[in-house]
């Protein structure tokens, strides 16, 4: 039921923060696809702006095929770019398969390149065929700690509710089930998010 | 079976239309559910009949009939004819019809563009676009094989519409009557727009900037309807390629990792505002670039601080619940949301029907939602059983 609550905010994010189409792609649409030197000018947006980072870094460890990560931001991604990713191995990006350890990694985080680890969702959101080229616009929103919040008006948060037939009607046919919740969202800091706009470079799977 | 039902009513008066000459404005109607059953009674048009009036309409979702091979999920209108006798007709496209601007972006069907001609304000040219003043329209495909054509710039970038000339032809706050721009012609392959059905689900939101007038002040003109309130708190994005960087929120070069922000002083019309920055001695903006290489960031405007439009102060003349109103010059509606927190985005999801300016099947020169001053009562309902 938690989602309904990220879809808002989600969106709300899309609205309200700026953006920064990727340029540093080859497939010459605009935006681009991703390339990593649109993850270091995003990092770099952030780094001037004193947002803070999200993760600090994970240190070298004698593992084989692993190696250090550095302290990032989050980036909110598509699962529909991580073949993208994927094909940024040997360029920058880091499988989270291969961080030293993965004590800290988080369940949907799908690895990392330079100072932006990469967190990826079916529910991230996505302009249907809107970029010049007419290809999908994903929009990786790359954050840090202090850019936006989420707040329970009246500590109201979200509720269950259930009421069996019997209160649910004069006949008692049909129960209720609902959420209900009153919040807002907030972007605490404009200078700590930024939208990264791109394309796809891989065809996507069906 | 009516536990679950949802009833709503409501009057409203027409805006624009003649009676058998001239197509009526759009109405939107919002409710709290989207409704499957739909009815209109123009009482105008009951009181006093004459020929091309419709008193009656009804919608049922459920009902579809199939014309030439082609779906319709049509209007039913009562009308009447030259006598003036009431007879029966049916509106088979923008007719009545429900909306659902939730999550995420959605959008009308693409149309091909035919040419955009060079002038201050942008003309495309479409066939029977059907857009008004006020749609929101995304353009791609222009220009997107050469670097030497400064249209390269409007691609996926939303406008909305300032102006519609005629059926074919409508403006955009772009001024590409410059030296740079190379007009469209001759129905360029993939060169297409469409409508963003619900443009402004979360407001204010952030804006593409088309043009900056330095001074004493400054004012600022945008792609789209910017939603800002006089007092808001703005912020700026400005590549360097676009010359007016020093409105930049940051970096600050006088005090270092302090934002730099602008207070909205005053609103020109829908697209344009003005800030409390002098200006004068800042760069010219520009958007005339000799080359427009890909993964280029268009120049932007957005809301930021605690004064956002999200609520309207309670005032003795005031509706006791003020709901936020957009845009925020001309032409306001009322959202549906109750009074919001003073200082909050405000949440412009809606849902309900749209009574469209379609023409009616046989007496094409008649209209559901009539003519203008006509008072139209309608009817929404939800049915929790529906057969089918």
């Amino acid at each position: 039921m938690r989602q309904a609550e990220d879809l808002i905010l989600r969106d709300y994010v899309v609205s309200a923060a700026s953006v920064i189409n990727a340029g540093g792609g080859s497939n010459n649409d605009n935006p681009t696809n991703l390339g990593v030197s649109d993850f270091s000018l995003v990092a770099s947006t952030l780094d001037t702006n004193n947002a803070y980072k999200f993760m600090s870094g994970i240190e070298g460890m004698d593992r084989f095929g692993t190696g250090p990560v550095r302290s990032a931001y989050f980036m909110l991604s598509s699962t529909e770019l991580q073949t993208d990713f994927d094909g940024l191995t040997g360029q920058g990006f880091l499988s989270q398969w291969n961080y030293p350890t993965n004590a800290s990694a988080l369940p949907s985080e799908y690895g990392s390149v330079f100072n932006i680890r990469i967190l990826t969702s079916s529910e991230a959101p996505v302009a249907r065929a809107s970029s010049a080229n007419g290809q999908d616009v994903y929009y990786n929103t790359v954050l840090g700690k202090q850019a936006i919040t989420h707040i329970n008006q009246d500590g109201y948060s979200m509720n269950l509710i259930y009421r069996d037939p019997y209160y649910s009607g004069m006949l008692a046919q049909n129960a209720t089930l609902a959420v209900k919740f009153a919040q807002s969202q907030a972007i605490t800091q404009d200078t700590a998010i930024r939208n990264l706009l791109s394309t796809r470079l891989a065809s996507l799977g069906v | 079976m009516t536990e679950y039902s949802r009833m709503a009513k409501g009057t409203y008066t027409q805006l624009g239309g003649t009676l058998g000459s001239v197509a009526p404005n759009v109405q939107v109607i919002n409710l709290p559910f989207k409704p499957d059953y739909v009815e209109l009674i123009n009482l105008t048009q009951a009181i006093t009949p004459a020929q091309h009036g419709i008193p009656f309409a009804y919608w049922d979702a459920t009902s579809l009939v199939t014309i030439g091979g082609v779906v319709y999920n049509p209007t039913i209108i009562q009308i009447f004819n030259n006598t003036p006798v009431l007879t029966t007709d049916s509106v088979l496209t923008n007719g009545i019809s429900v909306f659902s601007g939730g999550l995420s972006q959605q959008y009308g069907a693409t149309q091909q563009i035919i040419g955009i001609t060079k002038a201050s304000q942008a003309r495309v040219n479409v066939t029977a676009h059907g857009y008004s003043v006020g749609d929101t329209v995304i353009l791609q495909g222009i220009a997107t094989s050469v670097t030497n054509n400064a249209f390269r710039l409007i691609n996926n970038v939303p406008f909305t519409i300032v102006a519609v000339s005629d059926a074919n032809h409508f403006d955009i706050n772009w001024n590409t009557s410059q030296s740079n721009y190379t007009a469209i012609s001759a129905s360029p392959t993939g060169a297409l727009v469409k409508k963003v059905l619900y443009p402004f689900l979360y407001l204010p939101e952030d804006n593409v900037i088309s043009a900056i007038t330095t001074g004493s002040t400054t004012t600022i003109a945008n792609t789209m309807y910017h939603n800002f309130e006089v007092g808001q708190e703005v912020a700026f994005r400005i590549p360097t390629a676009f010359g007016t960087t020093q409105l930049n929120s940051l970096p600050n070069n006088v005090i270092p990792g302090s934002p730099i922000y602008a207070y909205v002083t005053s609103i020109t019309d829908n697209w344009t505002f003005v800030v409390n920055v002098n200006s004068t001695s800042y760069t010219a903006f520009n958007t005339n670039p000799s080359s427009v290489s890909v993964g280029f960031t268009m120049p932007q405007v957005l809301s930021v601080g605690d004064v956002n439009t999200g609520g309207n102060i309670i005032t003795a003349t005031s509706p006791l619940y003020p709901s936020p109103q957009f845009p925020t010059s001309t032409n306001r509606v009322s959202t549906i949301n109750g009074p919001a927190i003073r200082g909050a985005f405000v949440n412009n999801t809606a849902q309900g029907f749209i009574i469209g300016n379609g023409a009616s099947h046989t007496d094409t020169t008649s209209w559901v939602g009539g003519s203008t001053n006509d008072v139209i009562e309608w009817r929404a309902y939800l049915h929790d059983y529906s057969s089918p």
